[in-house]
């Protein structure tokens, strides 16, 4: 558990780091330096293992179930990697300390720096690799947190989001590949992908595989042609700079490389993708950091050029090339994160990074620049130092690589150019800032920094001698068992020495220094021919090229679709529904006319049919004319009902009828406060295509309905007629369906009701409408609102409709009634009483809200169905029985009466609620309610 | 009869679906309606169509005709009421609210057109 | 039969009662009210767990309402399915209601009521065996969304309500002819019965079958807003009030819900004219819907709108993993569904923070004055865009993983790794836009808005921690969708315990 521990602390240390940063800046740095500390001491006791040759593997359960479990591993390269990163880490850490200003904050900084150290970490120590590649994503989203620090500045801003675009794009290909190396290798554990290398390089699926993981290694190491989000990067913190660019962002990538060495290398698909992507960074990189005015721009493409080494040395696939590109990879981190502070140092007291305002700080700092100038020759490549021994041993394996491919020679020419590259722009480094003549007007005069801040690069500068002078008895030990874990074999041989003999290597090695002068001789003429054409080259243009263009085809495209018209959305709609409908009868396997026979026509239906299809016609034909319109749709409805009496169904007929009443009452109110008359369309094309797409849908339903009503079927109808009255206690089985077998539906059913009262009452409470005072003809309207006759006769007839409502109400369970319709009469009584009176006259002489009508009724339909738990019934269990009572004689008490009243009450409230909340929207004018009070 | 109640159900399903494609609300809330009339028939004559045997039982009765679909048709006729009666009101809110009758609150809907 | 028999009903039961009392109390102080709709919400929270545990061993608890045997009467079944739908409900809910308690609730009238109404028709929906009484329990969750969304007025929102309410109500007349066709033919209404005679239909009757059944289908794409029919959802959820945007982020799932239920017993038969009906038609609508969502979020100006794609993208990823027809893929799904409904909600409420925060810029992504308390809501957005962007380390990642890992074994894995890969890296983009747009390219003077107030921030968090919950329960979590998906996938089970002995 050691190993998860490990990881996870510094991501407790993150929330840790920001607490503990409120009280006090330099709290949060030692508070830090414990979490990395701790890191450091958990490993600590694990060391032996590896050069003791044993890789220990940790596992928790995770995902069991998909093979994905937390499963850590040390071995020689993850410890490696593992101590680059809490070792740099701790540097960073105390170096940050003094470079950051007071208005950084400083919880932020650490806290996210925690994040990616504990990002790293789980890199290098996993042994799953989806889980690996968890903790790569990581990186991307931490290290977003970090470039982006400086958040009000723009370049860091955009930095950021580029780094996060073009490594998140190589993290989903590497989703990608490493879902296809499980998928050929069943396991996504190390151990088992490295078991089965062979098989794997074998697959079909190997090409497609390499290519999705060299996606997500070549983003991150920043190859060719994804090496351009590196130098935007650089708007980062420079502490941040020094770490993500020295030992681990960039690095996570080349470690992949490494770990994945024995399983996908020794092809020659993995020969050239690798190494020339590689050698093309390594020249491009090299050489743009010759003409790099910005001391950190020029670091960033050296790095580049460098990780390009350690790519190519890989891509090489020869066992002594990989064991140089894991000591370059040591080497590198050592020299390019001091240059790193060092360049942060110079930045921090001279106020500037341009080479060309920078001149002659040696006698400002000497300190400084000694360390510095040390660390540049290891760049470089010098003697004596650690950059010189790696480099060595590239040259030697680009040699003997050659030997065995045609123009072989080619390889070694370019390398050695690349070489005096960097041999150029580390003495420009050297020379341009420390000496050169004197400082241009430089924001403040520069001077030794404190002296904590130039600890960290003292460290790192001792690395690079001691190793660069004695690697035997430094490096060697580690260097062995991080090569042996990396090769998974036996390694090959080799010695770390200075004198290899006057050999090519040694010959290249001066060739590059040689050339490297005299490139650095010329390099006025030079910057200026590369100036002529240095905008050329910015891959930014295409990226941004691409981003841009993908916002404006998201635009296009959901501006194209999502109008927000709700007519093209019905439109869609309909068009689904018809293509969903049709498709089945394309194969025109099964006829569209069934073998039931039918009833004969008859002239009464006919003539009714004839009057239905004329008066939806017209109500097509007169939308315009609004009330026209409305009136005949009644007539539509009056049909319909005839047509449920006509096809015995009473039940529907009445209450079809009692709906359409207060449909059209509501109707009309509400035509009362929208324009009478309709815009007509502009455009006849639209016409045509609703018309068409009208008739389409029409034939679609009657075809349906023809397919149906010609086909016989059995229906579980039979259950509901034999039980109604033995088991519901009712011979109008409709009724009983509705408040006992399918009591739940009416339940359903009145809900929806109340919803749309209480929907309609919410919605009324801020709407105010004024009636117009005149017709669209500009004739005034009628003044005497409520005719006297009428108003009388209306209020003799409410009792009388109420009685016909009670008297439906307690039938229904056994004849054509029954709540709904009961209380859509009593509604419309009262409704007329609005109407004929007024709501004023109305409102005197009853509950204005009806509201607690729809609370009873919901309260007593579902209290009823829930009474039956009492007797051990499920809910709505429905119980009758009996009664004699004098003088009343023999009746029937079904509980369902009382879900029926229930249902009557909800009704009647809702309706109510309803229609009078929007006959009291009438605000009528001054002149009428004059005349209003003359009616009374 | 069977392909008159089709041809009645296919002339409101159409009137009801012209209606619902016009661009002010008026004429959609009519559409709506005439397409709950044409899902009543509809799901109505799905017991198939039978005269003069109404399913109130009795012993004078020798068949009743299929009950369900008739429940099922109140159910749906309450609900499209409920449902209508909301549109009517949000149709009003919506003109209040946006100025216009028009359903997507436009004043010309040159710039709306799909 | 014991109150513990009653336990499929409670979830309906009891939202309802509570409506009612609500309703009843509808003059009593705010208080009360809210007391009386928190107290009935997070019951729902036990009553979910009790459905979970009884049905967790493969049962499935048939309820006879009106103790009417199926398939005459209605049934309710409470089955591994629903029980996870009605966890996952109640979870959302309870963070959305204590969220809508910062005074969305005094927006206008009868929140409270409207809210647990809607509770009764979500979860009526999801337990109910019967097809018409499928429809009544849309028809409930819609009205009582309806009023929901509207919930405080204002001109977009009222045009927006207009929309939804205009084409749901065309969606509901189709749900009635599709649902009519199939009793016309078949004679019966109860799920179950339906597969059962389904399997058993001559072959002249199949057309006809199939094509109800598919309108059917067009019925439940729109309410899970499904490529084309989804251009109602980012008008509705970008404009309405934040907590009701984070309880409808359950509501597209409930579609989601209703095909697989309905098509893994219609479709899910060896035999029959319906066998693997929808195979031709979800997958590639799903994956189209994934895409589209994303490039909506892309073109969004604003982050509630943002938000409201991105639930359309997550319909996208849940109905790719129906659509693939595979168990895997399907638990990835289920795991997947969580998930995406938590960040979700958890960004619209968060977008509603950010907008009061930044006070005149609102949720648009342009400049603004830095909001009070950035850090801490920067976090916050951070950790929510991770999740929705489904982003290691969270559960997102966890369910995309799964079901590229059960995509690999069939036959369209090319597109689904294609287009699930491309629109993740597109969201992971979008969203770093969102935020570096929203809290890096603020000008100064910082925003003199109030600060968000930790009642605000709280139910983000809380959904989050559940995030987190999935993430590091993912073993557990996950093998119980595999059960779910197991039992989904054998539908015969279902229909015996349906049945019982009438077949």
């Amino acid at each position: 558990m050691t190993l998860l521990l490990a990881v996870l602390l510094p991501f407790a240390g993150a929330a840790l780091v920001a607490w503990v940063a409120r009280s006090g800046r330099s709290r949060a740095a030692w508070a830090a330096g414990a979490v990395t500390l701790g890191s450091i001491l958990l490993l600590a006791p694990l060391l032996p293992l590896p050069f003791a040759g044993t890789t220990l593997v940790q596992q928790v359960d995770w995902m069991p179930a998909l093979g994905l479990h937390l499963a850590f591993r040390l071995d020689g390269l993850a410890l490696l990697f593992a101590g680059l990163i809490l070792g740099i880490g701790l540097l960073i850490v105390l170096y940050a300390r003094y470079y950051l200003s007071e208005r950084d904050s400083m919880g932020r900084f650490y806290a996210s720096l925690m994040l990616f150290m504990g990002s790293m970490l789980g890199i290098v120590l996993s042994e799953n690799l989806i889980q690996l590649l968890i903790f790569w994503e990581l990186t991307s989203l931490s290290s977003f947190l970090l470039i982006s620090y400086w958040q009000h500045r723009e370049e860091a801003r955009n930095g950021a989001r580029m780094a996060l675009a073009v490594t998140g794009l190589g993290g989903f290909a590497m989703l990608g590949g490493f879902l296809l190396l499980g998928y050929i290798v069943g396991s996504y554990e190390l151990s088992d992908v490295f078991a089965s290398a062979d098989h794997i390089r074998a697959h079909p699926l190997y090409v497609p595989t390499l290519t999705l993981i060299l996606l997500g290694v070549f983003t991150k190491s920043a190859q060719f042609p994804f090496h351009f989000w590196l130098p935007h990067a650089m708007a980062a913190p420079t502490p941040v700079s020094a770490y993500l660019h020295s030992a681990t962002m960039v690095k996570a990538g080349v470690f992949l490389l490494a770990r994945l060495y024995p399983v996908l290398s020794g092809t020659p698909e993995w020969f050239w993708l690798v190494s020339s992507a590689g050698l093309a960074t390594l020249l491009l990189g090299a050489y743009t950091a010759l003409f790099k005015h910005d001391l950190k721009g020029l670091l960033a493409y050296s790095t580049i050029s460098h990780l390009g080494l350690i790519t190519l040395l890989f891509g090489l696939s020869t066992p002594l090339a990989a064991v140089a590109g894991v000591f370059h990879i040591i080497n590198h981190a050592t020299f390019k994160a001091s240059l790193f502070m060092a360049a942060g140092i110079i930045d921090h007291e001279a106020g500037t990074r341009d080479m060309r305002r920078l001149n002659g700080l040696w006698k400002f700092m000497p300190y400084t620049a000694t360390l510095a100038m040390v660390a540049a020759s290891a760049m470089a490549g010098v003697p004596l130092l650690n950059g010189f021994l790696s480099k060595e041993m590239f040259f030697a394996e680009a040699v003997h690589i050659s030997q065995e491919h045609v123009a072989g020679w080619l390889l070694p020419a370019l390398v050695t150019l690349a070489g005096a590259f960097a041999v150029a722009y580390s003495i420009r480094f050297i020379h341009d800032v420390f000496f050169n003549g004197e400082p241009v007007d430089l924001p403040r005069t520069p001077h030794e920094p404190p002296r904590w801040m130039k600890v960290p690069v003292e460290i790192l500068v001792m690395l690079c001698l001691v190793v660069g002078t004695a690697p035997a008895l430094t490096v060697a030990p580690l260097l062995a068992v991080a090569a042996e874990s990396t090769l998974q074999t036996a390694l090959p041989e080799y010695h770390l020495a200075l004198w290899h003999g006057f050999n090519t290597a040694l010959v290249m090695s001066l060739v590059a220094l040689a050339m490297g002068v005299l490139i650095y001789l010329v390099r006025r003429p030079l910057t200026a021919w590369h100036e002529s054409g240095a905008n050329r080259i910015d891959a930014r243009i295409p990226y941004n090229a691409l981003l841009n263009g993908f916002f404006a085809l998201s635009r296009f495209v959901t501006r194209r679709i999502d109008t927000g018209s709700l007519q093209r959305q019905v439109l869609f709609f309909l068009l689904a529904a018809l293509a969903l409908g049709v498709a089945p009868w394309l194969a025109g396997e099964s006829p569209l006319t069934g073998k039931r026979p039918g009833l004969p026509p008859d002239t009464v239906s006919l003539s009714a049919a004839a009057a239905l299809m004329l008066a939806t016609i017209a109500t097509v034909w007169w939308r315009d004319r609004r009330f026209t319109a409305l009136i005949v749709i009644g007539v539509v409805g009056l049909v319909v009902s005839l047509t449920f009496v006509k096809f015995s169904a009473p039940d529907l007929a009445l209450t079809q009828l009692s709906v359409e009443i207060v449909t059209i009452i509501l109707l009309l109110l509400a035509l009362f406060f929208l324009p009478q008359r309709g815009e007509p369309e502009p455009r006849r094309s639209r016409l045509w295509r609703d018309g068409f797409l009208a008739l389409a849908a029409g034939t679609g339903t009657a075809a349906l309905a023809w397919a149906v009503l010609t086909r016989p079927y059995e229906t579980i109808a039979g259950y509901f007629l034999e039980n109604s009255k033995p088991g519901g206690g009712g011979t109008n089985v409709v009724n009983v369906i509705l408040v006992d077998f399918r009591g739940y539906d009416t339940l359903g059913e009145i809900t929806v009701l109340a919803l749309a009262g209480l929907g309609i009452f919410a919605m009324l409470q801020t709407l105010i409408l004024t009636a117009p005072s005149r017709d669209t003809a500009g004739r005034a309207w009628n003044a005497d609102a409520h005719p006297v006759i009428m108003a009388t006769l209306t209020r003799l007839l409410l009792p009388l409709a109420l009685l016909v409502a009670v008297f439906i109400l307690l039938r229904g369970h056994n004849q054509p009634g029954g709540g709904f319709i009961a209380g859509l009469i009593t509604a419309v009584a009262l409704i007329v009483q609005y109407l004929a009176n007024g709501a004023a006259w109305t409102h005197q002489r009853m509950a204005s809200d009806s509201q607690p009508l729809i609370a009873w009724g919901l309260g007593i339909a579902t209290f009823t169905g829930l009474a039956s738990w009492a007797f051990g019934h499920p809910f709505l269990t429905s119980t009758f029985g009996y009664q004699h009572w004098p003088v009343v004689g023999k009746f029937e008490l079904a509980s369902a009466m009382a879900f029926d009243l229930g249902v009557f009450l909800v009704v009647v409230g809702a309706t109510l609620m309803i229609l009078t909340g929007l006959g009291g929207l009438h605000r009528p004018e001054p002149r009428q309610a004059a005349a209003r009070q003359e009616a009374h | 009869m069977e392909a008159l109640i089709a041809l009645v159900i296919g002339v409101l399903t159409a009137g009801g679906v012209f209606l619902a494609l016009r661009a002010q609300t008026f004429p959609v809330v009519l559409g709506l309606t005439l397409l709950s009339y044409a899902v009543n028939l509809f799901l109505f004559v799905m017991g198939r169509l039978a005269v003069g045997v109404p399913p109130v039982i009795s012993d004078a009765a020798t068949a009743y005709t299929d009950p369900l679909p008739q429940a099922l048709v109140l159910t749906a006729i309450v609900i499209s009421f409920g449902m209508t009666a909301f549109v009517i009101v949000l149709a009003l809110k919506a003109r209040a609210e946006l100025g216009n009758d028009h359903v997507d609150g436009l004043e010309d809907e040159e710039d709306r057109s799909s | 039969m014991t109150l513990a028999g009653h336990l499929p009903i409670l979830p309906v039961v009891l939202p309802l009662v509570a409506g009612i009392v609500l309703l009843a109390l509808r003059r009593v102080p705010t208080g009360v009210q809210r007391g009386v709709g928190l107290v009935a919400t997070f019951a729902l929270l036990p009553v979910a767990g009790g459905l979970l545990q009884a049905t967790g061993d493969g049962t499935h608890l048939v309820y006879l309402l009106g103790n009417w045997e199926a398939p005459y009467g209605i049934v309710l079944v409470a089955d591994r399915l629903a029980a996870w739908m009605l966890l996952v409900t109640a979870l959302v809910a309870v963070f959305a209601l204590l969220y809508a308690l910062n005074g969305t609730d005094t927006e206008g009238r009868h929140f409270h009521v409207l809210f647990q109404l809607q509770l009764f028709g979500l979860n009526g929906a999801f337990l109910t065996g019967d097809l018409f009484n499928l429809f009544v329990f849309f028809e409930i969750l819609l009205l009582a969304s309806y009023g929901l969304l509207l919930h405080g007025g204002g001109r977009l929102r009222v045009k927006a309500g207009l929309h939804y309410v205009v084409i749901n109500l065309v969606g509901s007349t189709l749900f009635l002819f599709a649902v009519g066709t199939l009793y016309g033919v078949t004679g019966t209404l109860n799920m179950a019965d339906l597969a059962v005679k389904f399997a058993a239909t001559p072959p002249e009757n199949a057309a006809l079958l199939q094509s109800a059944a598919l309108l059917l289908f067009g019925v439940f794409a729109l309410k899970a807003a499904l490529v084309p029919l989804y251009l109602w959802l980012p008008a509705a959820y970008g404009h309405t009030s934040a907590p009701v945007a984070a309880l409808f982020a359950i509501m597209t799932k409930v579609g989601a819900y209703s095909i697989l239920r309905v098509y893994s017993l219609f479709a899910g038969m060896d035999s029959g004219p319906l066998a693997g009906l929808l195979d031709a038609w979800l997958l590639p609508l799903a994956l189209a819907t994934l895409a589209l969502g994303v490039l909506g979020a892309a073109a969004s100006s604003g982050l509630r709108q943002q938000a409201a794609y991105f639930v359309v993208a997550s319909v996208g990823t849940l109905l790719t993993a129906v659509g693939l027809g595979d168990a895997d893929a399907l638990a990835a799904g289920l795991y997947y569904l969580p998930h995406s409904t938590f960040a979700t909600a958890a960004l619209f409420l968060l977008a509603d923070s950010i907008a009061r925060g930044r006070g005149e810029p609102g949720d648009r992504f342009e400049p603004g004055p830095a909001m009070p308390r950035a850090p801490l809501v920067g976090s916050l957005f951070f950790v929510t865009a991770i999740a929705v962007a489904g982003m290691p380390p969270l559960s997102g990642f966890l369910a995309k993983f799964m079901l590229l890992r059960a995509a690999l074994d069939t036959s369209t894995a090319g597109w689904v790794l294609a287009v699930v890969l491309a629109t993740g890296l597109l969201g992971v983009i979008v969203l770093a836009r969102s935020g570096s747009l929203l809290f890096y390219r603020t000008h100064t003077p910082q925003s003199t808005m109030p600060v968000p107030s930790l009642a605000a921030l709280m139910p983000v968090v809380a959904l989050l921690v559940l995030v987190l919950g999935l993430t590091v329960a993912a073993g557990p979590t996950t093998e119980y969708t595999a059960a779910i998906a197991a039992q989904v996938s054998a539908p015969q089970a279902y229909i015996e315990a349906v049945l019982g002995g009438a077949r």
